[in-house]
C-alpha cells in the first residue's frame, strides 16, 4: 500500500503548550482513519498541520510526497479541509460560500453547476441555497461546511470533529456519505469524539497529551482491552453502582443511562460473584450479562491507564 | 521578471474575494454605515469643532471717536452671539491689562476721525488687538469685526452714494477697494476644509486593517487559508473594495464641502478624482500592512491610529506647517502618503494648481503604494497560529 500521509517525529509548540509530541503516523491511499482523543490531545492541531495551516516546529511531515515544511501550498488544491468550528462566511448565502469556494478551487464554471446542485442535493439543502450560512441550524452549517469542502472533489478529507452538534439523523446521514466516498478512494482522516463513530473507521487513532498512544484497527483495539465487560442493568444505578465499584477483579466502573458497565478481569469467574452480592444487598435488577466490548471501554481504560 | 514566492496571479480568485468582501460591506448594515458615512460624520464634526464652535468671544472696544457713526459701528460688530463686549476701554493700558489677564481675547481701537473719514471716503483707521496665544478665538474675532465692518462701511457708503448721485458702476468700483483694504478672504475655513478632506479619506484604512483580523476572529481565515489563493490575490482581492468605497467617498465629500461649507474648488475636479485614486491604493496598502502584522481587531485597530492617524494628524502638515518640523519629523512625514495627499487636496481646492506642480507627490504616493504593497505582500504568511 503506497502511504500518502507521512509523519516523522512531528513537533507544534505553542507558547506554553507543546500540542502535539512526536507524532510518527503513516496513512495509506484509501483509507479512513479515526482520530480520537480527550479535549486538548492535540486532534485539531494535527489536521492543522497536515492541512498546510500550522508551522511544523519540528520533525517531518508530508502529503502527497510534498514536504510540509516546504511544499505546503502545493498540497492545499488537493486537500479538503473541515475546521472544528463554523468558519464559512456568514452573511454569504449557502449558494455564494460554495461557488466562493469553487472560485478559488479553481473548478470549472460547468463543473461548478453540476457539483453545486449534487451536492445541495446530498446535503439536503437545495430548499435552503438563498438562505445566508449564519441563518442555518446548526446542523445544516456542517453540512454545507463538508459540502464546501467536496466542491473540489478533494483526493484527502480533513475532517475536524464534523458531526458534534448534529443531530443522530444526520449524524447517520454525515456517515453514509463518508463511507460511500471512502468507497470511491477518497482518504479521509476524520476526528470525533464518539466511539461508534470511531469504530466505522478502517483504523482508530488514539491521541492523548500530543502524543499517539494507539493506532490499529478498531478491531483490534477492543481485543486490547484485557478483561471483560459486564453489563448490569439496575433498578436503582445509583446505589448499584456504590456496591459493585469496589468488589474484587473490578478494575472499572462506567455508567451509559441507566446501566452499568463493569471491566472485570475474568467476567466468567466475577459475573456469579457479582450477582450474589446484588441479592445479598437487596439490589434488583432487570438484567446482567457478559456484553462485547465497545471502543467506548477500550478508550475509557486506555485513558485510565494513561492517566494513572 | 520579478516573480513573487506565488507565481501567477488569477484574476478569478481575486474576483471571488473582492465579491465576497463586498458582500460582506453591504449585507452588514453598521460596516456599510461604518465606511460610508464615516468621513462626512468626522469631516463635519471637525469642521465645526475647529471654526465654528467659537461664540460670545469676550472683546473689549476703545472708541476714541465718541461719535455717533463710532457708536452704530460698535453696535453692528457686537450684534449678535459671536462677541461679547466685556468693557469699554478707555486707555491702552487697559486693554493691555485685560488681554494679559485672559478676560479679553481681542480688542477694537476706533481711532479719531472714524465718523469723518468715512464721510470723506477715505481709508477707515481701525485697528484690532488679538490674543495670539489663542489664535482661533482671536482670527474668528478678527474675520467677524471685519466682515461686519465691511457691512457697515458698505451701508454707509450707499447711503452717502446715493445722496450724492453716484450711480451703481461706480459704486461697484467702491466696493472693490474696501474689500482689498480689508482683506475679507482670510477665512481660515477654506484652508483647513482642504486639509480636513485629505484627512478623512484616509479612513477606509482602518477598515483594511481589520479584514483579516476580522476573519481571523470569526475563524472564517482558517477555512479560507487552507485553499489555494495566492496571497497577494487574497490581498488585493481585500483592498479592491475598499478602494472603491473610499472613491465613492472621493466623490461625496468635496461635493459636500462646495455645497455646505462654501469651499470652491478652484482646480480640476478630474484631477482630484485620479490622484485621490492613488492615494486610496497607498493608504489602503498601508492599512494592508497593519493588518497583517496584528492578530487581534483591538490591536489592529490601536496600530492603525499610531501609526496611520495619530502621525495623519500631526505630520501631514494639515494643523502644523511642516517647515515647523524637525528634520526626522519631516523624513517620517514623507513616508506617510497623507503628507503628500494634503498638500495635493489643498493645491487642487485653493490655487487650483495642476499636474505640472503636483506630479512629484503623485510619483511619491504611487511609489509608497508599490512599497507597502509589497511589504504586505512579503509578510503576510498563509498560516494560522
Ligand atoms: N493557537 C493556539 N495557541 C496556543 N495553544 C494552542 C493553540 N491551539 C491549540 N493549543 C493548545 O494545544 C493543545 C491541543 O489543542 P487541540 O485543539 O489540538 O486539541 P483537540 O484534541 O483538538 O481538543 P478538542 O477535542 O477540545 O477539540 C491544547 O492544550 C490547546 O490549548
Ligand atoms: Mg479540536
Amino acid at each position: 500500500m503506497t502511504s500518502i500521509i507521512e509523519t516523522k517525529d512531528l513537533i507544534r509548540d505553542f507558547k506554553k503548550t507543546r500540542a502535539v509530541d512526536g507524532l510518527t503516523l503513516s496513512i495509506a491511499l484509501g483509507e479512513l482513519f479515526g482520530l480520537v482523543g480527550p479535549d486538548g490531545a492535540g486532534k485539531t492541531t494535527t489536521l492543522r498541520l497536515l492541512a498546510g495551516l500550522l508551522d511544523v516546529s519540528e520533525g517531518d511531515a508530508s502529503v502527497l510526497g510534498y514536504d510540509l515544511k516546504e511544499k505546503a501550498e502545493s498540497i492545499k488544491p488537493h486537500v479538503g479541509y473541515m475546521a472544528q468550528q463554523f468558519s464559512l462566511y456568514g452573511e454569504l448565502s449557502v449558494m455564494e460560500n460554495l461557488q466562493f469556494f469553487a472560485e478559488l478551487f479553481d473548478v470549472t464554471p460547468k463543473d461548478m453547476a453540476e457539483r453545486t446542485e449534487r451536492l445541495l442535493t446530498f446535503a439536503g439543502l437545495t430548499e435552503f441555497k438563498k438562505r445566508r450560512a449564519v441563518n442555518l441550524s446548526g446542523g445544516m452549517q456542517k453540512k454545507l461546511a463538508l459540502a464546501c469542502t467536496l466542491i473540489h472533489e478533494p483526493e484527502i478529507l480533513l475532517l475536524d470533529e464534523p458531526t458534534t452538534g448534529v443531530d443522530p439523523i444526520s449524524r447517520r446521514e454525515f456517515w453514509n456519505i463518508l463511507t460511500e466516498l471512502h468507497l470511491q478512494g477518497t482518504t479521509i482522516i476524520v476526528s470525533t469524539p464518539y466511539m461508534d463513530e470511531a469504530d466505522r473507521c478502517s483504523r482508530v487513532g488514539l491521541m492523548y497529551a500530543g502524543k499517539l498512544v494507539e493506532c490499529d484497527s478498531p478491531k483490534n483495539i477492543r481485543e486490547k482491552l484485557e478483561g471483560d465487560v459486564i453489563e448490569i442493568q439496575p433498578e436503582d444505578w445509583q446505589k448499584a453502582l456504590k456496591t459493585v465499584a469496589g468488589l474484587s477483579g473490578v478494575r472499572e466502573a462506567q455508567t451509559y443511562g441507566e446501566s452499568i458497565h463493569l471491566l472485570v478481569d475474568s467476567g466468567k469467574r466475577r459475573l456469579p460473584e457479582i450477582e450474589r452480592v446484588l441479592k445479598k444487598e437487596k439490589l434488583a435488577y432487570r438484567s446482567i450479562r457478559i456484553a462485547p466490548a465497545r471502543m467506548e471501554e477500550a478508550f475509557i481504560s486506555l485513558i485510565r491507564k494513561l492517566e494513572a | 521578471m520579478l516573480r513573487l514566492h506565488s507565481a501567477q496571479v488569477s484574476l478569478r480568485h481575486i474576483w471571488a474575494v473582492t465579491r465576497k468582501e463586498f458582500n460582506h460591506i453591504v449585507r452588514d448594515r453598521s460596516t456599510l454605515i461604518l465606511v460610508l458615512f464615516t468621513p462626512t460624520l468626522v469631516l463635519l464634526l471637525m469642521a465645526y469643532a475647529l471654526t465654528v464652535d467659537l461664540k460670545n468671544i469676550p472683546i473689549a472696544v476703545l472708541d476714541f471717536d465718541c461719535s455717533q457713526t463710532s457708536q452704530a459701528f460698535i453696535q453692528q460688530i457686537t450684534a449678535g452671539q459671536d462677541l461679547d463686549i466685556y468693557a469699554y476701554a478707555t486707555s491702552m493700558e487697559e486693554i493691555n491689562t485685560m488681554l494679559m489677564r485672559g478676560q479679553i481675547k481681542a480688542a477694537v481701537i476706533i481711532a479719531p476721525g472714524f465718523a469723518s473719514d468715512l464721510q470723506a471716503l477715505k481709508g477707515i483707521p481701525l485697528q484690532v488687538i488679538i490674543d495670539g496665544t489663542e489664535p482661533e478665538s482671536g482670527n474668528f474675532a478678527v474675520e467677524h469685526i471685519l466682515q461686519r465692518a465691511e457691512e457697515f462701511i458698505d451701508d454707509a457708503l450707499t447711503k452717502q452714494l446715493r445722496a450724492q448721485g453716484i450711480s451703481i458702476d461706480s459704486l461697484q468700483a467702491l466696493n472693490l477697494r474696501v474689500q482689498t483694504w480689508y482683506n475679507p478672504d482670510l477665512k481660515p475655513r477654506n484652508a483647513l476644509i482642504p486639509g480636513l478632506i485629505s484627512m478623512v479619506l484616509g479612513f477606509p484604512a482602518l477598515s483594511v486593517a481589520l479584514t483579516l483580523a476580522h476573519e481571523r476572529e470569526h475563524g472564517t481565515l482558517e477555512q479560507l487559508l487552507a485553499t489555494p489563493i495566492g496571497r497577494a490575490e487574497l490581498l488585493l482581492g481585500k483592498i479592491i473594495p475598499y478602494i472603491i468605497v473610499g472613491l465613492i467617498n472621493v466623490i461625496i465629500i468635496p461635493f459636500l464641502s462646495i455645497s455646505w461649507f462654501h469651499i470652491s474648488l478652484n482646480g480640476s475636479f478630474l484631477l482630484f478624482f485620479g490622484l485621490s485614486a492613488i492615494f486610496m491604493f497607498a493608504v489602503l496598502s498601508m492599512g494592508m500592512v497593519v493588518g497583517v502584522f496584528m492578530r487581534t481587531q483591538a490591536a489592529a485597530l490601536a496600530l492603525s491610529f499610531l501609526v496611520i492617524f495619530f502621525p495623519g494628524f500631526f505630520l501631514t502638515g494639515i494643523f502644523f506647517p511642516l517647515a515647523s518640523m524637525p528634520e526626522e519629523a519631516r523624513l517620517e512625514a514623507m513616508g506617510l502618503p497623507g503628507t503628500h495627499y494634503a498638500i495635493i487636496t489643498r493645491g487642487i481646492f485653493l490655487p487650483g494648481v495642476g499636474m505640472d506642480v503636483l506630479w512629484p507627490y503623485a510619483v511619491m504616493m504611487l511609489g509608497l503604494g508599490v512599497v507597502f504593497t509589497a511589504l504586505a505582500a512579503l509578510f503576510f504568511r498563509k498560516k494560522l497560529g
